[in-house]
């Protein structure tokens, strides 16, 4: 125990003396991550907002068969203009989101009381395309539907009769987690930060340390292995941690000054910041000891760091998961790494409650990861060859 | 006092298997000086690094104090005051610091501590840079400052790795009175090296080591009876049986 204390001093004082690196470690993450959330929220915030709000120039393809139309849509803040010379092509190019085309026969069949055809042209591959296609859709839908209801009544029949079914919304989703929504890849940036945040003291004190030739006299000395690796474990894990505080506190100073927006009223009360760090601690069990295993195993410092462009990817994999076929939120799921913290970090931000038992789950699953690879680990620690630099 | 038994050890490589030892067996005696002399590429320091327990001999034996290496490593451990080959100083710690560090990694408390720094730095001549990090020490410093970190537990036995590897006249004087010092305590010290004047002016026992093997052992005038040759550096070509490696 003493060593481990002893080693973990150490490691955290060299860390330290090393300002520099310190600064870079244990700022950066602090001072990006809200900007970087803030930053993009309040840009497809006002983005939306212009998209909406803002009249929409929509090039209309043979606007003079329906003058009504036209001058409907224009009351909807929807102004006509000349369509170009070839529109699918325009379209592709991304000169025009949307494209109104009103064929030749319209005439005929709307004085016939018949359904008249028009196209709207759009490429819905593109993000940007999809707010004026819905206005330019719900424009129509709505001129329809009072054209309609006028022709049934001109004949004497009640227009309600066309609509034999109703159906009527109650959204009942808390706000909080409407707002939740908007922070899909909140839990992402957390997970990375607390799995990999300490990486670079972690590969540093067992890679480097081998790299640099002192670990040959540090295994030298009487002290147990299991305990000089706890020791730098429990060192990456402090360091780990401290970061993660930093994190988490700029986002709550962040998302409390971020007046409007939509973070507004996201829970950043101290108590849901506490539960953040209780899920993310064991994330920073699970990383410091996978890397320390890592380290231990391979031949230098640039082979450990070569792991971690496929260690950034782990923690994306539940969120695309959870992106692409959202699932209920089942007890199985808190004891899949990744996929926990994932779903605890939402629930929390959402200001749901979590269980007992989840939290039980959660915390046996992630503490028990993590010493299973504390286990692999120290068994890499007793190879001769760890020890052996040059 | 450190016996060693017909030690092996092997390595593989991708040329196949290179045996690193090959069957060096040695006493080195308390209160006397032991050389491991031989050149680069001999097996000097692999032999050392079973003698503190780093690695396990494929065959045979060490004793150190009665102990087994690879029985008892932990205690082992506790009695070897080691100077490894890569010198492994902390930089961003100072002199002081690296030293106390590992004196608490053996156990002792700070009073001990500070005391045996203290004694440690007066033999070595260290109290200009005691308490300046180490990052931009001088070579002579360096292993200085992990001497000093090897023996604040005040072992019985020392084993140095090339002690005066890359060090100018006179530090390389004063670490040859420091080491005599440790002998007249009575302590067991072995050190190798690859410099013929080195062994010859210190050591009271010399182990010639050459491809893994011991080609010769004895007192320098042993050795020179033994290869019928008055000059050592002469003597050492002859029982080594080529001039590879050769320096003075």
């Amino acid at each position: 125990m003493s060593t481990l204390w002893t080693v973990m001093r150490k490691e955290l004082l060299d860390l330290f003396r090393d300002r520099r690196t310190l600064v870079l470690a244990l700022l950066m993450g602090p001072l990006l991550f809200p900007l970087l959330i803030l930053g993009m929220g309040s840009l497809a915030e006002s983005r939306a907002r212009t998209q909406l709000e803002s009249t929409l120039e929509l090039p209309v393809i043979g606007a003079d068969h329906a003058p009504n139309l036209v001058a409907f849509l224009d009351t909807h803040n929807i102004r006509a203009i000349d369509p170009p010379e070839d529109p699918a092509a325009a379209i592709r190019e991304q000169a025009y989101e949307v494209i109104l085309q009103i064929p030749a026969d319209y005439p005929a069949q709307w004085r016939g009381s018949r359904p008249a055809v028009v196209e709207v042209l759009y490429d819905s591959s593109r993000q940007d395309s999809r707010i004026p296609v819905s206005r330019v859709e719900n424009a129509l839908r709505i001129y329809s539907r009072q054209v309609a209801t006028l022709r049934l009544l001109s004949r004497g029949v009640d227009p309600s009769l066309g609509e034999a079914v109703m159906p009527g919304r109650r959204d009942l989703s808390t706000p909080e987690a409407r707002r939740g929504m908007v922070l899909a890849f909140l839990p992402y940036l957390l997970i990375l930060s607390a799995f990999l945040g300490g990486a670079y003291l972690v590969i540093d004190i067992t890679a480097g340390e081998r790299e640099r030739q002192s670990l040959e006299p540090l295994l030298a000395t009487p002290s147990s292995r299991e305990a000089i690796m706890s020791g730098k474990i429990a060192a990456a894990c402090a360091f780990g941690m401290l970061s993660l505080l930093l994190i988490l506190f700029s986002f709550k100073l962040s998302f409390q000054f971020a007046g409007s927006g939509p973070f507004r009223g996201v829970d950043v009360s101290f108590a849901a910041m506490g539960r953040l760090l209780a899920i993310l601690a064991p994330m920073v069990l699970i990383g410091t000891t996978l890397l320390t295993l890592i380290a231990a195993s391979v031949k230098s410092v640039k082979e450990a760091q070569s792991y971690m462009s496929v260690l950034m990817l782990l923690p994306i994999i539940p969120t695309v998961i959870l992106l692409v076929s959202p699932v209920k939120s089942e007890l199985w799921m808190f004891a899949v790494p990744f996929l926990a913290q994932n779903q605890a970090i939402l629930m929390v931000l959402r200001a749901e409650t979590i269980a007992p038992l989840q939290w039980l789950v959660y915390a046996g699953a992630g503490c028990g990861l993590g010493l299973v690879l504390w286990l692999i680990a120290a068994r890499l620690y007793h190879r001769e060859k760890l020890a052996i630099s040059a | 006092m450190i016996e060693v038994q017909d030690l092996h050890k092997a390595f593989k490589a991708r040329t196949g298997l290179v045996r690193a030892v090959d069957g060096v067996s040695f006493t080195a005696r308390d209160g006397l000086i032991t050389g491991l002399l031989g050149p680069n590429g001999a097996g000097k320091t692999t032999t050392l690094r079973m003698l503190y327990t780093l690695m396990r001999p494929d065959r045979g034996r060490v004793g150190i104090d009665g102990r087994d290496a690879v029985k008892e490593a932990a205690a082992v451990r506790r009695s070897l005051g080691v100077l490894p080959d890569a010198r492994g100083v902390y930089k961003r710690l100072s002199a002081r610091e690296n030293i106390t560090y590992f004196g608490r990694l053996h156990g002792l408390d700070d009073r001990t501590i500070r005391e045996r720094t203290a004694r440690l730095v007066t033999a070595l001549g260290m109290e200009d840079f005691i308490d300046r990090q180490a990052e931009g020490f001088s070579q002579g410093q360096r292993t200085k400052t992990a001497i000093a970190r090897a023996l604040v537990h005040d072992p019985k036995n020392v084993i140095l790795d090339e002690p005066t590897n890359g060090l100018d006249v006179m530090t390389t004087r004063g670490l040859r009175d420091f080491l005599l010092a440790l002998k007249a305590q009575g302590r067991c010290v072995i050190l190798s090296s690859h410099i013929m004047q080195e062994v010859a002016l210190l050591c009271d026992h010399i182990v010639i080591i050459a491809r893994g093997k011991v080609m010769a052992q004895g007192s320098a005038d042993e050795l020179r009876l033994l290869s019928g040759e008055q000059n050592l550096e002469d003597a050492f070509v002859r029982l080594i049986g080529s001039e590879e490696g050769l320096s003075a």
